[in-house]
């Protein structure tokens, strides 16, 4: 505290201290990008594998595709079998309004419109609330559904799925998530069959 | 310096947690599991004993009005690291503490050891002190951790106790369970290093 240092001193040392800690961090960030990557791209490849798997065996692209409605953008993966015909679709979608935000989905889905199996990429709902999402007891009641035959609101809001036990805004998103999936779904199947 | 006294110390009686009361942001939020404490607490470690050895290398260097501001860049620079090396080794783990890594450079308790004690003191009792601070952090978040999850959610470092099916006391997940079992376990530790300081 005694004697006061000259003001070039000062901000030769800070500059300098900045200076150290941008290189080294540039270089960690050059070493860690590529796994970081590869860990995304990874487990996004393995959901799409489990939402899937009751269609046995299929080939898809190494990445999704890009589809734009008006109100939402969404990637999907098509999934062939060996013929080349396509027997389903991994869809990811943002299931809008979570409790922390929007979180990444993906939805199974197979060429009749009914649902997989779903998988969360990413999210920040509360854990041990929220995160039940991933949880079978909540998953199983969307295998079979279909834009058709549900009415795609949680039981509170005069619909048909039973929402978590306090993690009702996490269930409104992820089934109007899951809802979204299915309408892109619509959007893939008619082009298709033009 | 007495390096098992000093272990006792930052254990029991100037735990970051339960003996000093800092840093308690990260310790309520990210203690829903044993594992995720054990996460975050070795996480913290990695950052105060490098933030410690750097600050105690530079210590007559760092001009004294700026220190501060010196301090904050090189903690942040450090967690940033763990950031990057976490999402590229513990990709899992990541995801689930994700938030609260990044929060780790406002955590008190670094910046609180850079000020009061690596910027005077010599860099091996920086190392020493970072160390066992870090472990201690580290100790009283896996408690914490380990009684909320197993109240909670029925499971201890991911292995279940009880029967899915059954109930648990859903609170203890929760932000206000975390200040109940903190409550409690503030009070057993105090009693510990009471006998610990009548032991000496």
């Amino acid at each position: 505290m005694s004697k006061q240092e000259s003001g070039f001193k000062v901000i030769s040392v800070l500059v300098l201290i900045a200076f150290f800690a941008a290189a080294l961090l540039a270089y960690v960030n050059k070493i860690t990008r590529e796994p970081i990557a590869r860990n995304m791209k990874e487990e996004t490849k393995q959901a799409v594998r489990i939402v899937l798997q009751n269609l046995g065996q299929f080939d898809y692209p190494d990445d999704p595709l890009d589809k734009s409605l008006t109100e939402f953008a969404a990637r999907y993966f098509p999934a062939k079998n060996a013929s080349g015909q396509i027997v389903g679709y991994a869809i990811i979608v943002k299931a809008p309004n979570g409790f922390g935000g929007d979180f990444d989905l993906m939805v199974g889905i197979d060429s009749t419109g009914k649902v997989l199996d779903t998988y969360v990429l990413n999210h920040k709902e509360t854990p041990g609330l929220g995160d039940n999402m991933k949880k079978e007891d909540f998953k199983k009641q969307f295998r079979g559904r279909s834009l058709a035959n549900t009415r795609w609101a949680v039981k509170k809001d005069g619909g048909d799925i039973d929402a978590l036990t306090a993690a009702t805004i996490t269930s409104r998103a992820f089934t109007a998530g899951v809802k979204r999936a299915l309408t892109v779904f619509n959007v893939l199947n008619e082009e298709a069959k033009q | 310096m007495n390096i098992k006294e000093k272990a006792i110390k930052s254990f029991f009686m100037e735990n970051p947690v339960t003996g000093l009361l800092l840093g308690l942001c990260p310790t309520l939020a990210t203690t829903t599991s044993a594992e995720n404490g054990i996460g975050m607490g070795l996480a913290t470690t990695f950052v105060l004993l490098s933030s410690n050895v750097v600050v105690s290398l530079l210590r007559n260097v760092i001009p004294n009005r700026v220190r501060i501001p010196a301090y904050i860049v090189v903690i942040a620079t450090f967690v940033t690291i763990v950031d990057m090396s976490m999402q590229a080794t513990l990709y899992q783990l990541h995801k689930t503490l994700g938030l609260f890594i990044p929060l780790i450079v406002v955590n008190c308790i670094i910046l609180g050891r850079a000020e009061a004690f690596a910027s005077k003191n010599t860099v091996w009792h920086s190392f020493l002190d970072g160390l066992f601070m870090g472990l201690g952090f580290t100790f009283s978040l896996f408690i914490l951790g380990s009684v909320r999850e197993i109240l909670g959610s029925g499971a201890w470092l991911g292995i279940r106790l009880i029967p899915e099916s059954w109930n648990t006391i859903l609170v203890f997940v929760l932000a206000p369970g975390a200040f109940l079992s903190l409550g409690f376990i503030l009070i057993g530790m105090e009693r510990l290093s009471r006998l610990f300081e009548r032991g000496k």
